[in-house]
């Protein structure tokens, strides 16, 4: 017995000595900043001016724009607790439905000031938490700003005060005019906007005050640099977010069957689709470095990669991926509704048909692309417990 | 790198095997030991494998460790899950209220380390006792408030929500972590898989006839090495084939399964199965030099597993406050399961001889370093502490902190 666990040992040392020879070839540190070219030229990308580019002409405004969208959309609630009619619910709707748009463009900054707070869960958990809500416009008291309490506010909680009790709009009216319920519906639209349009106005102002200067000049390349930080949350937002979020979950992909009310505006029923689009849009948008307020492109992803030279299988990496997105949003625009997509077919197969165009995009982008600019992915999948 | 280890190990131990029969050919043949593809054995074409009590004893933990996170809880409801009476209606199983199991009387309770130490016993049940009491008097009060260093509540960890103390802990992981070890680990390694029980009474003699227990188609010591089996995968869907669902229960079979999921050591899940099952079918054939190589084997994996959860969690919880913005609620969850897994190392068992690879004393001196670099516990703790409590921890196993730490 003795004897066997010696040989073990001798094994194990063996092995060892094999084993660091082989791995010791290639080694590779965050701070190695020697990035090459195919033909093996040193690139000298200016980091730098792509923060710039993405900062100022790309994420500000696009914050800015969502800060408008959140004022038109309180003007919309200050109308419609003055007068509970249904023209001025329909505009509340409509004025919901432009921010929530215009969130989509900027959900995927989950960096800085964004990160500091949580500001995605926060506006946008789903599904929403109806019974939790329920209780909570029944009388008992909540704090919006705790944890838990994510599930109960933001977008889809407005989604739900719009759309997902009553079965029209001239019934709610009804409640919203002669009953008690009406006027705790009103006090918790407010109370949830409120907290929407704090959360908002504490990144802007975070952004435009302190964050845009360290965000920029923070311009190496290393693990804690500001390119290599936001290229994995801008893929993580892909993955987690646009690919799964949006389509993977509610289609059933991680759980084996369809989970129809885990759709984004899973109340208003028709739009989840068109936010999707609007993701996909600005992602694109990003990824090519298109000013938001229109006008020129500037330095992006898609100039470092040409500026890399970067080929696969012969084909420009830039290009390859602009194409994928092309596709895949076809592919999306191609589908009825997802609710209808989800809940009309059993297998949901067109819409699964999409959704593997958009999972193409996942190795070109967290593979490819981010081994051509030799930045480290720094996130797994979670413990899950 | 490991798989291609064990595969070595393997040939040696072969190797080893062979030049051992050429030199001493004195001892009698045994019946040759027949090695089934799976865990499945029979006698007279009836079926011998049986756990149900420890499948009832992980069920049991299943809806304790539920219950610890509803706020609506008693300490009484809780601790009547911990030491359930026969009968009384503690569970939400009908089953489990019937049955005259225990997880507290378990706990801590294997017959190589507590047999004649039920002073330590004691202290562990109480350790237990102490978490159930203090997640129902510090933390469930301050289920809807926000917690900060000094104070308990919730934090977030990526869109989950945690309930901590005022040091960050999260007593229901101390617990079921701390199971782990002191029910699972304990009870399989320290008990079941010991030569004390295996042997014990009559039970060569019988086993060596063929004798049943009464009305049972398994000779004791065959139900004994099962027991074993049963700490480790009584809620898997195929007793006889666990590996398929690796994850099935929150405790040593989830984590067997995490392991195993790490590049740097998969192939452990089929090492450890491998062994139960040849131990088990070498008890068929009365070859007890080989029941106890496995059992040693088993026990050298399983604490393994053990070690490298506590390190990964060390290491996971550390990266994530390592950087612009610290994800405390996230590290805390971490740390709250490598505290688990750190207090569950007393119960690991080195191979070959009575000892854990940390006893009790060394076990309670890393937690009290953990939690002691500041007045707030893991508020303060910091990256050198963590760094040489996984080292610590390592170096005592065939493992290194980067290999377990991601």
């Amino acid at each position: 017995m003795k004897r066997y666990w010696y040989f073990l040992i001798v094994g194990f040392l063996v092995l060892w000595a094999c084993s660091s020879d082989g791995s010791d070839e290639t080694p590779m540190t965050d701070d190695d900043i020697s990035v090459t070219d195919d033909d093996g030229t040193p690139v000298t990308f200016d980091r730098n001016a792509m923060l710039v580019n993405w900062a100022d002409n790309i994420i500000i405004p696009a914050y800015e724009a969502f800060e408008a969208e959140l004022v038109l959309l309180n003007t919309a609630f200050d109308s419609f607790s003055q007068d509970q009619s249904e023209i001025n619910l329909q505009a509340l709707r409509s004025a919901w439905l432009n921010a929530y748009t215009a969130w989509q463009s900027i959900s995927m900054f989950e960096i800085g000031p964004a990160e500091n707070i949580d500001f995605r869960l926060n506006m946008n958990s789903y599904p929403t938490n109806v019974e939790l809500i329920e209780d909570f416009l029944s009388g008992e008291n909540y704090d919006l700003t705790l944890p838990s309490n994510r599930v109960v506010k933001g977008f889809p909680a407005f989604d739900y005060l719009l759309n997902g009790w009553e079965s029209s709009d001239t019934a709610r009216i009804a409640v919203f005019q002669n009953e008690t319920r009406g006027g705790q519906v009103l006090s918790y639209m407010d109370d949830v906007l409120g907290n929407m349009t704090s959360l908002t106005a504490t990144v802007v102002e975070e952004w435009k005050d302190n964050y845009r200067d360290t965000f920029i000049s923070n311009d190496g390349a290393s693990a804690t640099a500001s390119v290599d930080l936001f290229v994995n949350d801008y893929i993580f937002y892909f993955e987690k977010f646009l690919r799964a979020g949006k389509m993977g979950i509610p289609l059933g992909i991680f759980s084996g069957s369809p989970l129809p009310d885990r759709i984004e505006a899973y109340y208003q029923e028709d739009v989840s689709k068109e936010l999707f689009v609007a993701a996909l849009d600005a992602f694109q948008n990003f990824f090519n470095g298109a000013a938001f307020n229109g006008g020129a492109s500037g330095s992006s992803l898609v100039s470092y990669l040409q500026d890399l030279n970067t080929l696969k299988d012969g084909e420009s990496l830039d290009q390859l991926i602009n194409t994928q997105i092309d596709v895949a949003r076809d592919a999306v625009n191609g589908l009825s509704t997802f609710k209808e997509e989800i809940e009309d077919n059993d297998p949901p197969t067109a819409m699964r048909s999409a959704y593997d165009e958009v999972q193409r995009l996942v190795p070109l982008l967290k593979v490819d692309m981010v081994s051509a600019m030799s930045i480290s992915i720094d996130f797994v999948d979670a413990d899950g417990d | 790198m490991k798989k291609l280890a064990f595969t070595l190990m393997t040939v040696t131990g072969l190797l080893f095997v062979s030049c051992d029969s050429d030199d001493d050919n004195d001892t009698p043949d045994e019946t040759a030991i027949e090695n089934p593809a799976i865990y499945a054995f029979t006698r007279n074409n009836e079926n011998t494998v049986n756990f149900s009590g420890q499948t009832t004893r992980i069920r049991m933990g299943e809806e304790l460790i539920s219950k610890l996170k509803d706020e609506t809880s008693s300490e009484a409801a809780i601790d009547a899950m911990f030491a359930h009476v026969e009968g009384a209606n503690d569970f939400s199983e009908a089953e489990l209220n019937a049955s005259d199991k225990s997880i507290k009387s378990k706990t801590a309770a294997s017959n190589d380390f507590f047999f004649a130490n039920t002073a330590d016993q004691a202290l562990i049940q109480a350790d237990f006792e102490a978490w159930i009491a203090a997640q129902v008097d510090e933390v469930f009060p301050n289920w809807n408030t926000a917690a900060a260093a000094g104070s308990p509540g919730q934090i977030a960890d990526g869109s989950s929500t945690r309930y901590i103390s005022a040091k960050g802990l999260e007593y229901n992981q101390l617990v079921n972590k701390g199971l782990i070890g002191a029910l699972m680990v304990d009870q399989a390694l320290n008990n079941y898989l010991g030569t004390g029980v295996l042997d014990a009474g009559s039970n060569i003699t019988d086993n060596d006839a063929g004798t049943v227990a009464e009305g049972k188609t398994y000779t004791t010591m065959e139900h004994k090495w099962d027991e074993a089996y049963g700490y480790v995968y009584g809620l898997n869907a195929d007793v006889a084939n666990p590996n398929d669902d690796l994850g099935a229960d929150s405790f040593l079979n989830k984590y067997v399964g995490r392991v195993e999921g790490d590049a740097d050591f998969a192939g452990i899940a089929d090492d450890i199965f491998q062994a139960f099952k040849l131990g088990r079918a070498a008890i068929v054939a009365g070859d007890y030099d080989v029941r106890d190589e496995q059992a040693q084997i088993i026990r050298e994996l399983i604490s393994e597993v053990i070690g490298i959860r506590a390190v990964y969690y060390l290491q996971q919880g550390k990266q994530a406050l390592d950087q612009p913005s610290p994800e405390f609620g996230t590290a805390f969850h971490d740390f709250s399961e490598g505290y688990g897994f750190i207090y569950s190392l007393q119960f690991t068992r080195k191979p070959g001889t009575n000892e854990p690879y940390f006893t009790k004393a060394e076990v309670d001196a890393f937690l009290s370093d953990l939690m002691d670099d500041g007045p707030n516990g893991l508020w303060d703790v910091e990256f050198s502490t963590l760094d040489s409590l996984s080292e610590a921890i390592a170096e005592r196993f065939d493992f290194t902190v980067a290999q377990a730490g991601s």
